[in-house]
């Protein structure tokens, strides 16, 4: 029997009826706009033109369109590097201007997380000496890993509710010769995908309609620091955040749902690293047996380093126990760089990622055989000459 | 000195207080948004009232029947827009179908209730706009009223029926930390109906505390399990997600201790009380202080529970916080005999010194 | 998480001043308000699922000040927590993941056997970060260290020079790092692990890792012309 939509319009009209609800949290940018004003640090004003979309509690949050610091992600830069490359090819696609710094650490909380070999002033100092190395730069940071992100939120709150810290991390700066500065906003680069998707949309070239994507969201994005996450009245109704599948459905392809929605990948931090049958058991166990049972998806999406390593990795041993697994695994930004007539190897970099990603492209009508002698030439062109590297040009060739 | 007592609400709150200000002799102005009188209990089709069973058209037919009075003026579709004046003399400006009048009150009694708390707010995580088989109290008393209890999505009825507790309330990510004291006796009570109802339906509820105070404890809640086999479990639940065409809730049994997943048919939410936007409103307009949760202050409590921050200002029943029946009316006369003696000039009519 | 009595032989003050190493946390307060034991944290955490765990538990622990429980969790159970902060979930706004956080910081200053066995096969990532200002690099992509992502990662291993060269980003064209860092950017790494006193804690943890780490820095230091410390 179909569900009838009236039960649900019914209750949508009424919440109209009842009026808007206050936000239940302060608002932590008025604090830091607050903090500037008493001298406390100097805050870096996000670039016009930005793009404004809505948090969890119905607050606007800016987001940068161009003129944006890449804080890249060790995990993706060292072993998804077709992450990184999808998300600098999105940008470039659109002409925008952009920095990738090499005045940049990483954030370090994959090791917090880990192994807390860290405090809290450690932490603080090294996103603050990343916000200072930005604010040089004149770029505005944008952020590439979900759990540097994540912390990054917190790091923000921290030092706002406490002078103490601000005064250990200002120290610290001032010896780095480094500036104390907050930027206005803490931007994911999901975020910009997920502002700027009518236009990857507009820049199709492939035919989606047929393809059905799980998504996984990224713990760390959307339950550090609750409030400021994007949250969209249209997707999911506003109860659950809306980056990721608002992009899957700009692009034309089919979200569908499944019942461990909301669990984490089973990452760990240290878990995947020391710990691994944890990692491996969960991934398959409650994330990837559950999509293919409930929604065999061609593929998943997610938008966060760890995610994608997790999820794809973890398929390989599973496997061996007859488990019900392979489905290729990717970010959003590979995928949208796909859809838009990007090279699966010279830009997804799909020779990285380890489930079986081939009968994906063949559904999205990627000719990945010849795409892959295309790739090889490259190699053996690279292979002769020690000294040359693959270039935007040759990307896009 | 104008006479009349200003009763903005045409709730139970408001009902008694307009019927306890006529029987000492004294004259009110009955002001109500809808078409309608009753209020929460009328607009959310409340069928059986806690603790006994009692009919609530009964109950709210016998309210109204208390107000057909000659000595109360109801105005029904017109809410207040303006106000000037103190005690003794307000000045109020109530727009209604006609058009917009002006009142002369000596005081005024606020019964403007509250609203339940909406679960498809984005703090929530039970999917209350996506699956229509996850109800909240009220959407459960509109077919209990009908003596139904079906699955929206399929119209049979249900094989087995969760209760969440303390949705919107008990809550500081929300705002909402109180607790709204009347769901868990309320849960309970459809519990027992829907056991009536469907013998074969089993029927969940979980909870943080289980709070039935009084004779509510020996009224609602033993017969809830001894009689009636309802099955309480200690442990709330984080999210509800769709699987194989019912909800899947995933919570944490804490007594056994472990996570706890299981498919229901039809999930009710528990829903709060919050302060009605009537509340929100008229709170402004008359300048009386609210409390953090915007529900109307008592500055006198415990001891004085219906004098207001503003002389002559009093308030009855939810839109003081949460409140439930036997509080509402008792909260109703108390504020009938206070307003009346302020009329009559009598500074301490009746009660204790408030302070 | 079973009371059994397993540290008894630990004198109890040793575990109070350690429970007050963890309240005395400025981020304490903020992590712990009351607990009404709604166990709606265990509900949403996975490692509740596999191991015998329970943020529930880490909370209450902590709010009883339950020093035997709370010593028994600081040695057993603390690194079984994903921190995901799924638990954040809590209603009275407590963030047991943050608990364990703080928990787990304090075990490894009191140089806790615990902490270092859990911690044992993590040094080459400690090393990694703190020398080189990346967590992960592409030349740890072993089959050696991850032997149970298959033979794929061979296949990485023996092709990682070429393929690295085959990235267009230019800062990517790296093995030893995840992107290409100004000596600068380390210097300044180096000095904020010295001025907040990371490296004493990598010192309890694994002495042998600690000593490569200070040499490596502080020679990279001196050429900046920093003190180190």
């Amino acid at each position: 029997m179909p569900i009838p939509l009236t039960v649900l319009e019914t209750r949508r009209e009424a919440r109209d009826d009842r009026g808007p609800a206050a936000p239940p949290t302060e608002d932590v940018r008025e604090k830091v706009f607050e903090l500037e004003a008493a001298g406390e640090w100097l805050v870096q004003r996000v670039p016009d033109p930005w793009i404004g979309v809505t948090t969890k509690y119905g607050r606007t949050k800016k987001i940068p369109v161009a003129r944006t610091w890449h804080h890249k992600s060790c995990g993706q830069c060292g072993h998804i590097p077709g992450y990184s490359t999808s998300i600098f090819w999105l940008i470039r696609k659109l002409g925008l201007d952009y920095n990738d710094p090499r005045d940049q650490t990483s954030c370090t909380a994959w090791n917090y997380y880990a192994s807390a070999t860290s405090n809290q002033g450690a932490q603080a100092a090294v996103a603050m000496r990343n916000f200072g190395a930005a604010y040089e730069s004149g770029y505005f940071p944008m952020i590439h890993c979900g759990t540097s992100y994540g912390h990054y939120k917190e790091v923000r709150e921290e030092l706002v509710h406490s002078a103490e810290l601000r005064d250990e991390v200002r120290r610290i700066c001032d010896k780095l010769g480094k500036p104390f500065v907050m930027p206005e906003e803490i931007v994911h680069y999901s975020e910009w995908v997920y502002a700027l998707r009518d236009e990857f949309a507009k820049r199709r070239v492939l035919d989606l309609s047929g393809i059905d994507v799980t998504v996984h969201p990224a713990c760390h994005y959307h339950k550090l620091v609750v409030e400021d996450a994007i949250y969209d009245p249209d997707v999911y109704g506003g109860q659950r955040t809306a980056v990721v599948s608002a992009v899957v459905t700009a692009l034309g392809a089919n979200v569908k749902d499944y019942s461990t929605w909301f669990d984490c990948c089973g990452f760990g931090f240290r878990h995947i690293l020391v710990q691994r049958d944890f990692t491996r058991s969960f991934a398959t166990l409650r994330k990837i047996e559950v999509m293919q049972e409930e929604a065999n998806p061609d593929v998943v999406l997610t938008h966060d380093t760890g995610c994608v390593t997790t999820l794809d990795q973890s398929q390989f041993a599973a496997r061996a126990h007859d488990r019900k697994v392979g489905v290729p695994v990717m970010s959003e930004a590979q995928f949208a760089a796909l859809a838009m007539g990007a090279h699966p190897y010279r830009v997804a970099q799909l020779h990285w990622h380890n489930t079986e990603y081939r009968p994906l492209l063949e559904k999205m009508g990627i000719d990945w055989r010849e795409r892959w002698r295309e790739f090889e030439d490259d190699l053996a062109r690279l292979k002769g000459d020690p000294k040359a590297f693959l270039t935007w040009e040759d990307a896009d060739a | 000195m104008p006479e009349t007592v200003l009763v903005i609400g045409g709730g139970p709150a408001g009902l008694e207080a307009a019927r306890a200000i006529a029987s000492i002799g004294g004259r009110a102005l009955l002001v109500e948004r809808r078409d309608v009188l009753g209020g929460t209990p009328d607009e959310s089709n409340y069928a059986a009232l806690t603790p006994r069973m009692g009919s609530a058209q009964e109950a709210l037919d016998a309210l109204r029947a208390g107000v057909e009075d000659p000595a109360i003026d109801v105005r029904r579709s017109t809410t207040v827009s303006a106000c000037s004046g103190s005690v003794g003399d307000f000045r109020v400006t109530l727009s209604g179908p006609t058009g917009e009048t002006t009142e002369s009150v000596g005081a005024i009694v606020v019964a403007t209730g509250f609203q339940h708390f909406d679960p498809g707010r984005e703090t929530q995580m039970y999917g209350y706009y996506e699956y229509p088989d996850v109800i909240t109290l009220p959407d459960a008393e509109k077919m209990l009223k009908d003596h139904r209890f079906v699955r929206p999505s399929t119209g049979e009825p249900p094989r087995n029926v969760a209760f969440i507790q303390c949705v919107g309330s008990r809550d500081r990510r929300l705002g909402n930390e109180y607790c709204s004291k009347v769901c868990c006796g309320v849960a309970s009570k459809e519990a027992i109906e829907i056991r009536r109802l469907l013998p074969d339906t089993k029927v969940y509820i979980f909870y943080i505390d289980m709070r039935m105070y009084g004779f509510w404890e020996n009224e609602i809640y033993w017969p809830a399990q001894e009689q009636h086999n309802v099955n309480y479990i200690r442990g709330i639940v984080t999210e509800i997600v769709g699987k194989d065409g019912r909800l899947l809730m995933k919570g944490e049994d804490t007594t056994m201790g472990r996570p706890l997943e299981v498919l229901m048919d039809v999930i009710v939410l528990s829903v709060g009380m919050e302060p009605s936007r009537g509340t929100r409103d008229v709170a402004q307009i008359l300048g009386v202080d609210q409390n953090k949760y915007g529900f109307i202050a008592l500055p006198g409590e415990p001891m004085d529970v219906v004098t207001t921050s503003v002389p002559g200002i009093f308030v009855a029943g939810a839109a003081a916080g949460p409140k439930d029946l036997e509080d509402t009316v008792g909260m109703a006369g108390a504020a009938a005999l206070r307003a009346v003696g302020t009329v009559r000039g009598l500074a301490h009519a009746g009660t204790v010194a408030a302070r | 998480m079973v009371l059994q009595a397993r540290y008894d032989d630990v004198p109890i003050e040793e575990k109070e001043r350690l429970f007050g190493q963890v309240q005395a946390d400025a981020r304490f307060d903020s992590y712990l308000y009351g607990c009404y034991e709604c166990g709606i944290c265990v509900a949403a955490c996975p490692s509740a699922r596999f191991y015998d765990f329970s943020p529930r538990k880490i909370a209450q622990a902590a709010s009883r000040q339950d020093l035997p429980m709370f010593y028994e969790q600081l040695n057993d159970d603390i690194w079984n927590c994903s921190q995901c902060f799924s638990c954040t979930r809590c209603p009275r706004g407590n963030n047991p993941g943050g608990l364990i956080t703080i928990m787990r910081e304090v075990a490894i200053n009191n140089g806790l056997t615990s902490a270092k066995n859990a911690l044992e096969g993590y040094g080459r990532v400690v090393y990694k970060i703190m020398s080189t200002g990346t967590q992960v690099s592409p030349d740890m992509l072993q089959p050696n260290a991850f032997p149970d992502w298959g033979p794929h990662v061979q296949e990485i291993s023996d092709n990682l020079g070429l393929w690295r060269r085959a990235l267009p980003p230019d800062t990517m064209h790296t093995t030893s790092t995840a992107w290409e860092v100004d000596d600068r950017t380390l210097t300044e790494l180096y000095l904020i692990w010295h001025m907040t006193g990371v490296l004493d804690m990598i010192k309890s943890v694994d002495a042998g890792l600690h000593m490569i780490l200070n040499d490596v820095m502080e020679e990279l230091l001196e050429e900046a012309g920093f003190e180190a410390g």
